[in-house]
Order: structure tokens, then C-alpha cells, then sequence
């Protein structure tokens, strides 16, 4: 009974600041600053005339492309990177070397991240968003993989090494595939963490051809007024498909395939 | 011919307390076709001997040699050696078929070919049946012949056990050890097995080497080891129940010790540990005697009691036969004679513990 009012309240908390983005969202002009939790009137314009204000589609579409090459490039340099971590002598003295860099604010990048991808041909491009953020998402997926790796018994590579491989196809044929639970953890954080940069999607991707959804969302803030309720539309719109993706993924995330590797 | 040559083999580790030496210039030959058991206590370096030879850990110096060459520096895979792991080590994403064909496939034989040798090592250790399965849905016992088989599935130059029976329990690991025994020798594949369990070990082995603090204690047949244990460590580590090691002095053919004195015609005097096996010495009721039962245990056919005698307290063997020749049943507190035979008793040198 008290675990079940538990995860009651804390469902409240989660879902609070969402159920009123959807009160904001329903509401007409008039009525979005007055300040009530529920709405007078209801109307479903905002929904509408948010594609009139912003081009919602292209900034979803780079939002998922840039978070989908993100996660993709992340977990690809992280995977191997975390076998090594977890599994050679002084493994978890490189994980913290490469967790420090995630400390530093993103922010002291920019300028270096800004010139490099203007070098490369990469500003005002998805591509470059794609690099920055899977990049800066390493020391997080490698992390999280790192705990991975380390619930699967060693003894599990050693086998596959007497058994006749090389440590890069331990990795591939043995490790890899009781890794992916943790594979898809990593991608779906990585996806997260990379679908809600605001900081270089602003700097470096600033044409409306490769503005992202969150900078998107920060076009409603004009000098004069605020279109909260446009605003509220557009970030409902962009946050449901991510929790879709993420309550579809949930099983992946639970259990894993060492059951009954070893006793 | 010798299959495997070990020579001179050395490592330590960084522990907190510095660097320990596990291995201690271990050298051992294994003739072919043999089954060699490490035994020891734990820490003593059996596991790490073990993994050297595999190729797991490297040695800090020395030499291993697997059918003639030299493989010191090579890779575990370039060593020829099937190894079956204490906690399976199975490949839980794979059926039981795939996981004993893994090491065929590795090596390039035929997916058709793998399948069917798979089968016929399967059918070796009895568990055709379970080869569409997961590891998972299967027991610790059944998990276990999966490994065996994925090791006998090759013929390689070596098979490596590292306690390949401690997690089953009493009745399987008896079970499986004589299995374990006849496929090696079915097979005519030298072996080199490790565990902590002197019993498992006396039973399989054909050469038993026992090692103390990294270091070779004693190498031989288990008969050699039990009948003359080179040193006060072997005879205290094999053998169940324990020998039982007294310190005392040699002197005009007896030995002294703290309330205990044995006769041991011919022996010369100084001091000396002596060591009696529990079946050597004896024990019989007598009112009069020295000694004092304290514990009585009947195990079937026979019966350990626990007898303190001075300052000494004793492990004697005796068989139900015998005691019922007594014309009672021994109880806690019975006054009892104790003697050993001499012709049987183990005298080691006091201060170093080797045997004179």
C-alpha cells in the first residue's frame, strides 16, 4: 500500500508539468495567462497554427535525424570503448579520465565546436549536430556500458578466447550480443540527451533548414508577447513520439541475457 | 613423453600489502595421457598455475611447453587446450548444439559438420536431449556436461579443469568426477585438473601435486602422497580425517611428547614431529588408559572418535568390526589405551617440517 502511494505521488510529479503543457496547449489566447490549472474554453487551434509559426515538420524531422545520429555514433565508440574499461588492468581509471570531461560546461566548446565544424563545412547542418552531440555523449553511454560489461562473467571471454578468438571477435560474437540491453539503454539516453540540446543546436545549426525542435521552441518567445499556448502545442508534439520510443523500449531495459551464463 | 612442460613459473601481484607471489618457481611435467591434479589450499596458486598454462595470465617469468613448443608468450588460442570453468562459462545466447560446436566453428570446420560432432560429444556426457536449449533452462549438473562436451567436441593437446565440480553439489560432483575421469581417459587427452578438495583430487588423479604457498609441496601418485607425505603439509592437507602431527622428542626408542609416549624401535633421537594417520592409530577400551574419548562419530562401517590423550588431542580410525568386537558401544568419557603402529608412522624433522 505504501509502495502503491508512492509511485502514485511521484507519477504526479512526472506528469504534472506535462498534463499542464496539455491545459496550456488547449487553451485560446486569452486564456492561457490567467493562470488557472484547467482551461476555461477549450480550443484546438494551437495545434494548427503552430505549423503556420514555426516549420515544426523539418525541426521534428532534425530533432530525430541529430538524435537518432547521435546515439548511433555514441553508443558505436562507446560499446567497444566500455569493453575496455570494464575489462583491462586500469580500465576504471581511463572511465573517470573520460567521465571528467563530461563535468565541464558545454559551453567553453562552443567556440572551438563552432570554428572546427566551419572548418569541416559542418555549421547550419544536421550532420554537424549529429558529430557534437554523439561526441559529447561518449563518457555518458560508455558509462552506462561500463556496468554492463561487468554483469557479464569474465569467464565468459576467457572461454571464447581459449575457444579460438581474437579479443575483437570475443567482443563481436560473445560480448556484443549480451550486451545489448545495454546497447539500447545507452541509445535511448544518448537519443534523450541529444533530442533536448538546446545549447549547440543554437549555436551551431541557426538556418531554418537545420534548426532542431527546441530551438523551435524558442521562436514563440517574441520581443512583445509570448504564444504560450502555440508553444505548449508544439512541445506536446515534440515530446510524444520520445515517450512512445521510450514505453515501447522499456523491456529492453529490463532483465538482460546473462541469466544462466554461469552460476 | 611429457606433453606439458612446466618450468620455473613465477607471478606475483599488487595486493595492498605490496606485492605477493602467488607462484613460486613452480616446474612440472604431465606425461602424456595423464591426469595431473593441482590440490592446495586456497591462495596457494592452483588457479593461477592453471590459467598460465591456458594463456588467461602471463607469467613474470618461466617457461610453458605444450607438445613440444614453446608457448609461454602465446595467445590462449594459439595453445591447442580445451578448458572447462568452475561456473560453466557457457554462452547463455546460445543453444547447448552452438555452444559445443563454438570452438569448431571458430576454427573453420563446417556448420554441418560442427552440428554433427556436437551431437556425438553431446551424446558422450548424455545430454542429446537438451540440445536445442538454452543454457539457462538447464541445471548446474547439466550446464556442467555442456562445458565438458564443449571441450571434448576438438581433440586438443590439453584439457584444463579449474574446479570444475565446485558448485554442484555431494552426490553430482561424485557422480561427475568418475565421468569427468573415464572421458579423459577415453579420450587419451593429458589433463590438468584443479581443486581444493583432496579427496576428488586422490580419487582421479593419476599424478598428484600438492602446492603450498605457490610452491610445489609434494609431486606424485596419490599413493605415493598419502603413503609417505614428503612433509608435514602433506600429511596435515591429504587425507580425511586429518593426520594427526604431534611435536615432541626422540628418545631411547620412544617418542615423548606432553603426556604421550609411543614406541618407535630404531629411530634416531632429537626432536621430531611425528604423524599418525587416524586408521594408525590404536585405540581400545581400557580403564586404566591414558586416554579419554570426547567425540564419537559413526560414519557406516566406521568410526572416528576424537581422544585426548596429555595435552594432545587425536583423530583415531576405527572399523565398526573392531569396535563391536569391544562388547560395547563407545560413549564421551570412556577411558580408552592408545597406541599407534609404528611401522606406519610419518617422522618429520622438527624445525624445517620435512620428512627424515
Amino acid at each position: 500500500m505504501k509502495a502503491r502511494l508512492t509511485i502514485a505521488v511521484a507519477l504526479v510529479i512526472a506528469l504534472l508539468p506535462v498534463a499542464y503543457l496539455l491545459s496550456l496547449a488547449v487553451r485560446p489566447a486569452d486564456d492561457v495567462l490567467n493562470s488557472s490549472l484547467l482551461p476555461n474554453t477549450w480550443t484546438w487551434q494551437n495545434f494548427v497554427r503552430v505549423f503556420d509559426t514555426i516549420d515544426l515538420t523539418t525541426m521534428l524531422a532534425n530533432s530525430w535525424i541529430s538524435a537518432t545520429g547521435a546515439a548511433v555514433l555514441a553508443v558505436a565508440v562507446a560499446t567497444p570503448a566500455a569493453y575496455v574499461t570494464a575489462r583491462r588492468t586500469g580500465g576504471d581509471r581511463l572511465l573517470s579520465v573520460l567521465l571528467a570531461s563530461y563535468c565541464a560546461p558545454p559551453i567553453v566548446a562552443i567556440i572551438p565546436l563552432f570554428f572546427a565544424l566551419r572548418y569541416a563545412g559542418l555549421t547550419n547542418n544536421v550532420g554537424g549536430l549529429v558529430l557534437v552531440n554523439g561526441i559529447a555523449s561518449v563518457p555518458v553511454a560508455a558509462w552506462l556500458l561500463d556496468g554492463f560489461v561487468r554483469r557479464i562473467p569474465v569467464e565468459i571471454d576467457e572461454a571464447a578466447a581459449v575457444d579460438g578468438l581474437t579479443p575483437a571477435r570475443v567482443f563481436a560474437k560473445v560480448v556484443l550480443p549480451l550486451l545489448w540491453p545495454g546497447v539500447v539503454a545507452a541509445l535511448l539516453v544518448v537519443f534523450f540527451l541529444s533530442y533536448n540540446d538546446f545549447l549547440f543546436a543554437v549555436y551551431l545549426a541557426v538556418t531554418k533548414e537545420s534548426q532542431t525542435l527546441t530551438v523551435g521552441l524558442s521562436l514563440f518567445q517574441g520581443d512583445r508577447n509570448v504564444q504560450f499556448g502555440q508553444q505548449a502545442a508544439a512541445g506536446l508534439l515534440g515530446i510524444a513520439p520520445v515517450y512512445v520510443l521510450a514505453l515501447a523500449a522499456q523491456r529492453y531495459l529490463v532483465g538482460g541475457l546473462t541469466t544462466g551464463a554461469v552460476k | 613423453m611429457n606433453i606439458v612442460d612446466i618450468a620455473d613459473l613465477t607471478k606475483s601481484f599488487d595486493t595492498s600489502g605490496g606485492r605477493t607471489t602467488v607462484v613460486d618457481r613452480i616446474s612440472l611435467t604431465l606425461p602424456q595421457g595423464s591426469l595431473t591434479v593441482l590440490v592446495g589450499p586456497s591462495g596457494c596458486g592452483k588457479s593461477t598455475t592453471l590459467r598460465i598454462v591456458a594463456g588467461l595470465e602471463s607469467a613474470d617469468s618461466g617457461t610453458v611447453h605444450i607438445g613440444g613448443r614453446d608457448v609461454t608468450t602465446a595467445t590462449p588460442r594459439e595453445r591447442d587446450v580445451a578448458m572447462v570453468f568452475q561456473n560453466y562459462a557457457l554462452y547463455p545466447h546460445l543453444s547447448v548444439e552452438r555452444n559445443i560446436s563454438f570452438p569448431l566453428r571458430n576454427s573453420g570446420v563446417a556448420k554441418d559438420v560442427a552440428a554433427q560432432r556436437a551431437r556425438q560429444a553431446a551424446e558422450r556426457v548424455g545430454i542429446t536431449a537438451l540440445l536445442d536449449r538454452k543454457p539457462r533452462q538447464l541445471s548446474g549438473g547439466q550446464q556442467q556436461r555442456v562445458a565438458i562436451a564443449r571441450a571434448l567436441v576438438r581433440t586438443p593437446a590439453l584439457f584444463l579443469f579449474d574446479e570444475p565440480l565446485s558448485n554442484l553439489d555431494a552426490k553430482l560432483r561424485v557422480e561427475l568426477r568418475s565421468e569427468i575421469r573415464a572421458l579423459q581417459q577415453d579420450s587419451g587427452i593429458t589433463a590438468l585438473y584443479v581443486t581444493h578438495d583432496q579427496e576428488e583430487a586422490m580419487t582421479i588423479a593419476d599424478q598428484l601435486v600438492v602446492l603450498d604457498a605457490g610452491t610445489v609441496a609434494q609431486a606424485g601418485t596419490p599413493e605415493e602422497l598419502y603413503r609417505r607425505p614428503a612433509n608435514t603439509f602433506v600429511a596435515g592437507f591429504i587425507g580425511s580425517p586429518s593426520t594427526n602431527l604431534l611435536t615432541g622428542t626422540l628418545d631411547d626408542g620412544h617418542f615423548v611428547a606432553d603426556g604421550v609416549r609411543f614406541g618407535l624401535p630404531g629411530a634416531a633421537d632429537g626432536a621430531v614431529t611425528l604423524g599418525v594417520r587416524p586408521e594408525d592409530l590404536i585405540v581400545r577400551p581400557d580403564d586404566a588408559g591414558t586416554g579419554t574419548l570426547e567425540i564419537v562419530e559413526l560414519l557406516g562401517p566406521r568410526y572416528v572418535l576424537i581422544v585426548t590423550v596429555g595435552g594432545h588431542r587425536l583423530t583415531a580410525v576405527v572399523e565398526a568390526a573392531t569396535v563391536a568386537s569391544w562388547g560395547r558401544s563407545p560413549v564421551p568419557g570412556d577411558r580408552v589405551a592408545v597406541d599407534i603402529r609404528a611401522d606406519r608412522a610419518h617422522l618429520f624433522d622438527a624445525a624445517t617440517g620435512r620428512r627424515l
